[in-house]
């Protein structure tokens, strides 16, 4: 049984790594960008849900919405502020450039909130959830299903809107998705703000499942990351394979070896690049071979 | 003296390295100074290490402070239990940094761009936790307390000063004679076309997990100085992404790819972190400038302080040289001067024309669900000019990147002399005399013509990566090459400023000075000048009289039927018609396959 409990349990927490990791599989597909940022971003929306739910005491679930705005709108200045400019001296300047964004975010959070953790505890805090012998930590339980209905929903709305319709055209053949109206610049901007938004929803799942201080951030790079390699870069699909591998290995090894546990994430990650390169679901393309 | 005076790129470096000499014994009271200079030193050594790896061959690393931690460890665990001062360890911290990196090199370089990238993250941060579980190695996460040195305590950090200028100074004689060799050309050549340089027989896997390993080695030594330095070795300060980033930041303000541009980013990035501190006298703060340097470098600055001042310099130079015109018809005519022994196959096959030299058999490549190449046999004659041609999508040039190795097939062999070569590396067929151009020609744009003329290699040995770049026989065999093809006047031309008949010219030229018994032509005559395409057919006839065998996929089919002994015509993956010339050019299904079978045009009656 205990296995069960513990699969459950993985399987939430890889439902928010899905979230996240597919917002940095989605900025990659579509621009070529690694955001090493991503966990600056998040750790900035769990700090800011902290702050308004410290001062107003507010149900900190309400604030997905405003945070996801929020981080879109962030996400948007950054790429037309800078990933745009940076963008043409190729990947290697596009991941230096978002690393400076990162170190910039955790020095303003280290300034503003201090290097202390700070925890969101609404009511449910410390509640579970039961069915059978099945006992769910209930943050853990909203935060996974929450994560994966708004990952199904942004991979619904990309697959068969009309906005997704043109980010996957940008991103497979820019200049021919430009032929017929679709521009560059604000798909990618568009899909930028939506991989930040990603991690403003993150962010406040975040916030009521761990304490946070700003260094975390580096933790979630590191996570995030490894779950996009390997699933396999622009793949949200393999993304959300690789969270949920990340999910279930942190779940089993923090209750069978608990310092071993990114250990043999890391590992994983190494053992499949030595026989697939590309990641899990990543394909091979023309470029990589010719 | 005065010969030194004319040489400022030694010069200089001689004078400020015996100023840091002098410094700490000549003025008083230095200690805060030679604090900072250390970092100053270490930083400047970190940057050139990470140099040879991610500055000449363009693999980013934002994990290679890992070797340093490796060094600090193996310094550590190694003093105590031997009782020796750590720091006299540097040696072994070297080389166990390098091993450690062939064995992680050989799986992480493998990735490219940014799964590299991030891969090298990964790496950094197992190595952390490792540290961290491995306790009754490592202390986990207290770490090592690491012994006060055996020296007095007048001399204060003096030792430590001269050791890390001493492998400042080792590090960049390392970088110099890298990039003075043959290795560092091959590595430029991997940055600029990984897959091109393959092609022109460099053994990339062997030339980067060199690299990698020769890079960590600065780091190494570094290390199991700085950890008893620093007094304490534990995981988080061993392996801190955050020095990995610095690191990065230095050798990127002073210049990646360049000598000394990673020693004064160095220099730079120890001083503007010190500065950093002492204005604002935390970590948060530092952090924040840190990352808004960082923003700004990349955007403002991105090719470095050493490159952009050069280029000043050199636009400056130029102001007013008037580009050379040469006249393209002149191009070819004198290669009837040149001894064709320059250019003919290295392997000469006794048995004369007639045997097969390259041969495909039931070779099947699907993409997906489709059969781009579908149960091709095929066979190259010795000697001949071999021709294949058909309409797009018939699978013309996947069955040309199976025969050079770029795809691996889905089945089927592929023979050459008669050798199974199916499974070999693009390097190593090149080696066995398979030459190879390439449709849109894929130079070495950051080179020069000759630079682009002298980097193929014909086999991999160690000998020739430590020789020098334009060492042996090579430069004047060039030379021969390029006024073979007519094109000794573009000798100091960077690539990039050719035309694209030039260029297609150049590349045949490269693949030349491998000295191929088989040459693969991708589409040769495309998208360049008539006349061109006259001197290209010119030189074709003449390499393979000097007993080279062509094979050319090719669109434009009179240069093809007028040309070639052989021609194979592809429908569909297939092999519809093999035949001479004259035989393809009255075959009905030829004209189908490319027209369709509607291509009469149906006449109304009046």
């Amino acid at each position: 049984m205990q296995i069960v409990q513990v699969l459950a349990y993985g399987i939430l927490l890889g439902g928010v790594y899905a979230l996240l990791a597919s917002g940095v599989t989605l900025i990659f597909g579509v621009l070529d960008v690694v955001n090493v940022a991503q966990g600056a971003f998040l750790v900035f929306s769990a700090l800011f849900t902290w702050q308004i739910w410290d001062l107003f005491g507010v149900e900190p679930l309400l604030l997905i919405p405003v945070m996801a705005l929020l981080m879109f709108g962030l996400g948007w200045l950054i790429y037309r502020g800078m990933v745009r400019r940076v963008a043409p001296q190729g990947p290697g300047m596009t991941v230096l450039l978002m690393f400076g964004v990162a170190l910039t975010m955790e020095g303003i959070l280290n300034l503003v909130f201090g290097n202390k953790f700070k925890s969101v505890t609404p009511p449910y805090f410390t509640s579970s959830f039961t069915i059978g012998d099945l006992v769910l930590p209930m943050p853990q339980l909203i935060s996974g299903v929450i994560g994966m209905s708004v990952l199904g929903l942004m991979y619904a709305y990309l697959r068969l809107s009309w906005a997704g319709r043109a980010l996957r055209a940008s991103a497979q053949n820019p200049d021919g998705a430009a032929l017929v109206g679709i521009s560059h610049v604000k798909t990618s901007a568009f899909a930028f703000g939506i991989g930040a938004a990603t991690a403003g929803v993150g962010g406040v799942l975040l916030a009521i499942m761990y304490p946070i201080y700003p260094a975390t951030q580096y933790d979630w790079i590191a996570r995030l990351l490894g779950v996009v390699v390997l699933g396999g870069f622009g793949s949200i699909p393999g993304a959300v394979i690789g969270s949920m591998i990340l999910g279930i290995s942190e779940a089993f090894a923090n209750t069978y070896l608990p310092q071993w546990s990114s250990l043999f994430f890391y590992g994983t990650i190494l053992l499949i690049l030595l026989f697939r390169p590309q990641g899990i679901m990543g394909t091979r393309t023309r470029e990589d071979v010719a | 003296m005065t010969s030194m005076i004319r040489r400022p790129q030694l010069f200089v470096p001689v004078i400020l390295l015996v100023i840091l000499l002098v410094y700490p014994l000549a003025a008083s009271d230095t200690k805060y100074q030679q604090s900072v200079l250390i970092l100053c030193f270490l930083f400047a050594i970190m940057a050139s290490g990470w140099n040879l790896i991610s500055g000449l061959a363009g693999y980013v690393s934002l994990g290679h402070s890992v070797y340093l931690g490796i060094g600090m460890y193996t310094g550590a665990i190694l003093g105590k239990a031997w009782g020796v001062d750590p720091m006299y360890l540097a040696p072994l911290g070297a080389a166990m940094a390098a091993i450690v990196a062939i064995g992680i090199g050989a799986i992480v370089l493998r990735t490219r761009s940014h799964a590299f990238v991030i891969i090298t993250i990964a790496v950094l941060l197992s190595f952390q936790l490792l540290a961290a579980n491995l306790k009754q190695l490592t202390g986990g996460s207290e770490g090592i307390i690491v012994q006060a040195p055996s020296w007095a305590a007048e001399f204060g950090n003096l030792p430590y000063y001269y050791i890390f200028l001493a492998i400042l100074v080792l590090t960049v004689t390392l970088s110099a004679f890298v990039m003075s060799s043959r290795l560092g050309a091959g590595l430029v050549a991997i940055r600029n076309d990984e897959g091109k340089a393959g092609s022109i027989g460099i053994n990339t896997t062997v030339y980067k997990v060199t690299a990698y390993a020769l890079s960590a080695i600065p780091f190494g030594a570094a290390g199991a100085v700085y950890g008893q330095y620093l007094s304490f070795v534990n995981p988080l300060g061993a392996f801190a992404i955050l020095t990995s980033v610095y690191l990065v930041l230095a050798a990127l303000i002073g210049g990646r790819g360049t000598l000394w541009g990673p020693v004064i980013g160095g220099f730079v990035v120890a001083i503007a972190n010190e500065m950093a501190t002492n204005a604002s006298g935390g970590i948060s703060a530092r952090v924040l400038i840190m990352g808004i340097v960082l923003i700004l470098t990349v955007m403002f600055l991105p090719a470095g302080l050493l490159p952009t001042l050069s280029a000043v310099a050199a636009r400056r130079r130029s102001r007013g040289a008037a580009v050379k015109f040469i006249d393209q018809t002149a191009i070819a005519d004198s290669s009837s001067e040149v001894d064709t022994s320059v250019i003919a196959a290295r392997s000469q096959h006794r048995s004369g024309s007639g045997d097969a030299i390259l041969e495909v058999r039931d070779l099947v490549k699907t993409f997906g669900g489709v059969n781009a190449v579908d149960g091709v046999s095929l066979t190259v004659q010795r000697g001949s000019i071999t021709g294949l041609i058909g309409p797009n999508g018939s699978g013309k040039t996947t069955l040309f990147n199976c025969m050079t190795g770029t795809f691996s097939p889905t089945s089927g062999r592929v023979l050459l002399d008669g050798r199974d070569i199916t499974g070999e590396k693009v390097w190593t067929r090149a080696h066995d005399g398979l030459g190879r151009t390439f449709q849109i020609t894929r130079l070495f744009k950051s080179m020069t013509v000759l630079d682009n003329l002298v980097a193929p290699l014909d086999r991999t040995s160690a000998g020739q990566m430590v020789a020098g770049r334009y060492s042996g026989e090579e430069v004047e065999r060039a030379r021969e090459v390029l006024t073979f093809m007519g094109l000794q006047e573009f000798e100091k031309q960077n690539t990039a400023a050719l035309s694209f008949g030039q260029q297609k010219l150049v590349e045949l030229a490269q693949v030349l000075m491998l000295r191929p018994s088989i040459i693969l032509l991708d589409e040769p005559a495309s998208g360049i000048n008539p006349t061109l395409i006259d001197k290209l057919a010119a030189v074709i006839r003449k390499l393979n009289e000097a007993g080279t065998t062509v094979l050319i996929v090719e669109h434009n089919i009179p240069l093809v039927l007028g040309l070639c002994d052989t021609v194979n015509v592809l429908a569909g993956g297939q092999i519809l018609v093999s035949g001479t010339p004259q035989e393809i050019r009255n075959d009905p299904r030829v004209i189908e396959a490319y027209l369709g079978p509607d291509h009469m045009l149906e006449v109304p009656n009046a």
